[in-house]
């Protein structure tokens, strides 16, 4: 069974071959097959594992790496099933988005490659249980992705997003190095295993700190968030929708893989991983809230979720430290489902916001309006989306918040004061959140979708081909599941988390069935809510029937000549909200005022967009003084040779004076 | 199921009294208590104008707002027996349904394509976002004074025993009250009286409906009053038999909408921008509670 690993790595291997030759009608078609090969064998060793029986493996590594443990258990294999799902419909998605590429060749190869490699590299992070191994797939991953982001190198934005991941992936990288390379020297060993005995003996709080920045770059925790409203937009929507349903989950299961072997400090971490997390919720939606351009917006949008996952976390590890295994249950069984449901509804996001750009070409939602009448199913599955998202009953983002929010009301209950206050207002940050992403995603689709058109287009809409709405359709199927049987799915995450904790075996309590059953009647009730929908529907058909229903002009408060230019845009519908909290949405403005004196005006262009406050306050602050403290040292790269040639010799000769003076062994 | 007759039944008279009220206090005779019901069977009677740039979201959104408040409907128990739909950690629930509708109501809006609907969509949006943490403290508080997670048992376990307590009672109730005035749309929020565009909230969004569809939304506008109503109801109650509690229920509901058309009468409404700042007033009274219930429940420190 285990042998069925080396497949794997195999089948991906011979894909990038044969992909470099085959003719270009075929690639995709060779890259489909390649990904689905790959996630039925690591899939169906992820069911196993699932079904209580973990397997594992070693490889030789010879003496620099020793043995490479690879190990497939319940954690990993949730998070398996989770990547192959999403990659297999980014790439049926994906396969028809680029159709319009097939005059070149050249760039479809090395696109589909990376794609195969990009799936390889995700499914092997989470098998592999050795420090220096994982560091390898990181990087393969984080390199493939960054390759996938910049498919469209010709333009320059495109390029710099993709250099700006690429740098930030790499601080991430240097993080977890630290990380690996300290709990080498502690221990000796590089196999995960290690962190039981290391976290047994020393403080849990700064190794776990290191691994959270260095994951929680790749998760986009606040600050570390800055590359992602960058790199989503530039990428092409499939890879988008892969990237933002699962790369950045890989940053939850890092930080859920060192989670699981912590021994001491449970409540410091979680109290530190919640404050981080509302924040980087509230953070996040207040940005989607007030952006334009709607890819931004959705990956803002996922910052948001990615909070919420946090806060699930932080609820698990609370519940750990006040020994409340319901709590724990409660908060790592509601972020590990909202993981699932997170990578479902923002990969249906991106593929249907990427059929509105791949027909009309602009990003910005303000071009957009009245798309419903062109691309009714699109429309509908973004709202589908949208709806689901913002944790609304009757879809499945209902149920993960629901359970994180049981956790906070479990949570009241403490004694702890301080920990009282805590849970109380992370359930109204959790609250406001839920309200500001009604407000986010009515603006998008509203927008984009209703109303009429605002712009004139180059080219008429058109609904998108059925290669590109199948995977949509079953990703709704998939999220229809989890909000139908979410007892199903309760009790897989049961499963994990029994055999989560390696200090301790911590058994389902009976609070935990109670939600399980709760949820089965929350599904009840959703359906329930379908029908009642149903039946009010019916009604008005039947009371309806028979009576006028004339179809007239909107109500223009007596004006006659309306013009598609004066609907309510997107930017009007947020402006209030990004007027109150101008101090974290910044607002800059560009435009040429009048001059006194000025009798003839000519045309005058007013331009506003927002920044992001950590990137605008924080990080190019540093960058700049870097760069401008770094240009006083300009005078070292000359252009001489001869200078070159002396610095070197300066170098031999400093080597050499050190080792005779024994400063260096 | 009792709370389900009982609400209906105040959702018969409680816009009927706001209105009588108000007209009583501007000194006029004014029209009789069931009235907007009779107003809303007379829409059912009528066909329906639509708006040619809207879509199928725009005739859907009023069934599902109607739907989502009727479900929400469902949860609120009456005293302590339980609501048709009863399980720890119901007002969650009760309020992401209430998201729904209000969901559509405001893509049904932006349906339109017109130059104000968006303008209350966004404002209805902005609004309700920030009275959701004032309704989650609260009843995260309530939560903790009776160690219990859903409406029936915390309002049945709810014992005003001290003055504290009552003070907190009180409290509350301001909070719950409120709060329907914004999912309501009423003074000091919002005017629905007003006749300018530009200065509405609740009532721009709804311009282009007609006939049975604006029948359903108003409809669904004294459902809610009669939910928020009989919520507060609850705070009080207690386990004071049915006997009493019916009629009590009742006289309740008539005194909430004679304070609400009071308010109306002898308040203006307040500047736009003053809005977000007094609903984030009422969050910070739910904090004030949520310190009362950490006194009561012994755990501040």
């Amino acid at each position: 069974m285990i042998e069925l690993i080396n497949l794997s790595w195999i089948l991906a291997l011979l894909a990038v071959i044969v992909l470099l030759f085959v003719p270009v009608k075929y690639k995709a078609t060779a890259a489909i097959l390649a990904v689905v090969a790959n996630a039925i064998v690591t899939s169906g060793l992820a069911i196993h594992a699932l079904g209580g029986q973990p397997v594992s493996y070693v490889f030789a590594g010879g003496s620099i790496m020793g043995d490479i443990l690879i190990r497939i258990d319940e954690l990993s294999a949730w998070f398996i099933l989770i990547i192959n799902f999403t990659c297999v419909t980014g790439i049926f998605y994906g396969s028809g988005y680029l159709k319009a590429y097939d005059n070149s060749p050249k760039k479809l190869s090395m696109h589909w490659i990376l794609f195969v490699l990009f799936q390889l590299s995700m499914v092997w992070v989470c098998m592999i249980q050795h420090g220096l191994m994982f560091l390898i797939a990181w990087e393969i991953m984080s390199l493939s992705s960054m390759m996938l982001v910049i498919f469209d190198a010709n333009n320059p934005k495109t390029l710099k997003a993709g250099i700006n991941y690429l740098v930030q992936m790499h601080i991430s990288v240097v993080f977890l190095t630290i990380g690996f390379v300290w709990l080498y020297f502690q221990t000796g060993s590089f196999s995960f295993d290690a962190f039981t005995s290391y976290f047994g003996m020393n403080s849990n709080i700064w190794m776990f700190l290191v691994f959270f920045v260095g994951f929680g770059l790749k998760a986009g925790f606040i600050p570390f968030h800055s590359w992602l409203p960058h790199a989503h937009p530039a990428a092409p929507s499939h890879v988008s929708g892969v990237m933002s349903g699962v790369i950045v989950k890989l940053g939850i299961y890092g930080l859920f893989r060192v989670a699981s072997y912590l021994r001491s400090d449970y409540l410091v971490l979680g109290e530190i991983l919640m404050v981080v997390s509302v924040l980087t919720g509230l953070y996040g939606i207040l940005n989607a809230a007030v952006h334009r351009d709607f890819k931004k917006m959705l990956a803002y949008c996922t910052i948001e979720n990615i909070g919420i996952i946090g806060i699930g976390m932080g609820i698990g590890l609370v519940g750990l430290g006040n020994h409340l295994p319901v709590l724990y249950y409660l908060g790592f069984g509601g972020a590990l489902l909202h993981v699932l449901n997170h990578s479902l509804f923002k990969s249906l996001l991106f593929y249907s916001a990427g059929s509105v750009y791949q027909q009309t070409h602009t990003r910005d939602m303000e071009k957009l309006g009245g798309l419903i009448k062109s691309m009714p199913r699109t429309a509908v599955l973004f709202l589908v989306g949208a709806i689901a998202i913002g944790g609304i009953p009757p879809f499945n983002g209902f149920i993960s918040e629901f359970l994180i929010y049981s956790g906070l009301i479990e949570g009241i209950k403490f004694e702890n004061m301080s920990q009282i206050i805590l849970m109380v207002l992370t359930l109204a940050g959790l609250s406001v959140i839920g309200g500001l992403s009604i407000l986010t995603f009515t603006k998008t689709f509203g927008t984009i979708f209703l109303g009429n058109q605002r712009q004139p287009l180059t080219h008429t809409p058109h609904e998108v081909s059925k290669l590109m709405l199948i995977p949509q359709y079953v990703i709704v199927v998939m999220m229809l599941s989890v909000a139908v049987f979410p007892q199903v799915y309760l009790q897989v995450i049961g499963h994990i988390l029994s055999g989560f904790t390696k200090s301790v075996v911590i058994p389902q309590p009976v609070g935990f069935t109670d939600y399980s059953s709760i949820m089965r009647s929350i599904s009840l009730y959703s359906l329930l809510f379908i029908g009642v929908i149903g039946v009010f529907w019916g009604m008005r058909a039947w009371v309806l029937r028979g009576k006028s229903q004339v179809v007239g002009a909107t109500w223009g408060c007596g004006y006659t000549a309306p013009t598609s230019r004066i609907q309510y845009t997107g930017k009007s519908f947020s402006k209030s909200l990004g007027k109150m909290f101008n101090f974290i949405v910044i607002e800059r403005k560009e435009y040429e005022e009048l001059k006194p004196g000025e009798i003839f005006p000519t045309g005058k262009k007013y331009t506003s967009h927002y920044h992001d406050f950590f990137e605008f306050r924080f990080i190019h602050v540093i960058t700049n003084r870097l760069i401008y403290s770094a240009n006083y040292f300009t005078f070292f790269q000359n252009g001489r040779v001869q200078s070159y040639v002396l610095y070197g010799i300066v170098f031999i000769v400093a080597i050499f004076l050190l080792t005779i003076f024994n400063v260096v062994p | 199921m009792l709370s389900l007759i009982l609400i209906l039944l105040a959702a018969t008279f409680f816009t009927g009294i706001i209105i009588r009220t108000k007209s009583i206090a501007s000194g006029r005779k004014g029209p009789g208590i069931f009235q907007p019901l009779k107003d809303v069977m007379r829409l059912f009677r009528k066909g329906a104008v639509y708006s040619e740039t809207s879509s199928f979201v725009f005739r859907i959104a009023p069934t599902i707002y109607f739907s989502s408040v009727f479900m929400a409907m469902l949860v609120v128990p009456f005293g302590a027996s339980k609501g048709i739909i009863s399980f720890n950690g119901d007002f969650i629930f009760f309020a992401y349904v209430l998201g729904l509708g209000k969901f559509f109501s405001i893509i049904g809006a932006m349906d339109t394509g017109s130059s104000f609907e968006g303008m209350g969509a966004s404002r209805e949006a902005l609004y309700s976002m920030f009275a959701e943490p004032a309704f989650f403290i609260l009843m995260g508080s309530l939560a903790l004074m009776t160690g219990h997670t859903s409406f029936q048992e915390i309002f049945a376990t709810l014992h005003l025993g001290s003055s504290i307590t009552y003070a907190l009672g009180v409290l509350a109730a301001f909070v719950f009250l409120m709060i329907a005035m914004i999912e309501n749309s009423r003074m000091p929020i919002d005017d629905p009286k007003t006749h300018l565009e530009l200065t509405m909230v609740h009532e721009v969004m709804i311009l282009d409906n007609s006939g049975f569809d604006l029948g359903l939304i108003l409809t669904a506008g004294y459902l809610k009053f009669a939910i928020y109503g009989a919520i507060i109801f609850d705070l009080f109650s207690g386990s004071i038999s049915y006997g009493y509690a019916i009629p009590l229920f009742f006289v309740m509901q008539g005194f909430l909408a004679f304070v609400v058309g009071m308010i109306e009468s002898f308040m203006a409404r307040s500047r736009m921008n003053h809005n977000a700042q007094f609903i984030v007033v009422l969050s910070s009274v739910a904090l004030l509670i949520f310190f009362g219930a950490l006194l009561v429940s012994g755990k501040f420190i």
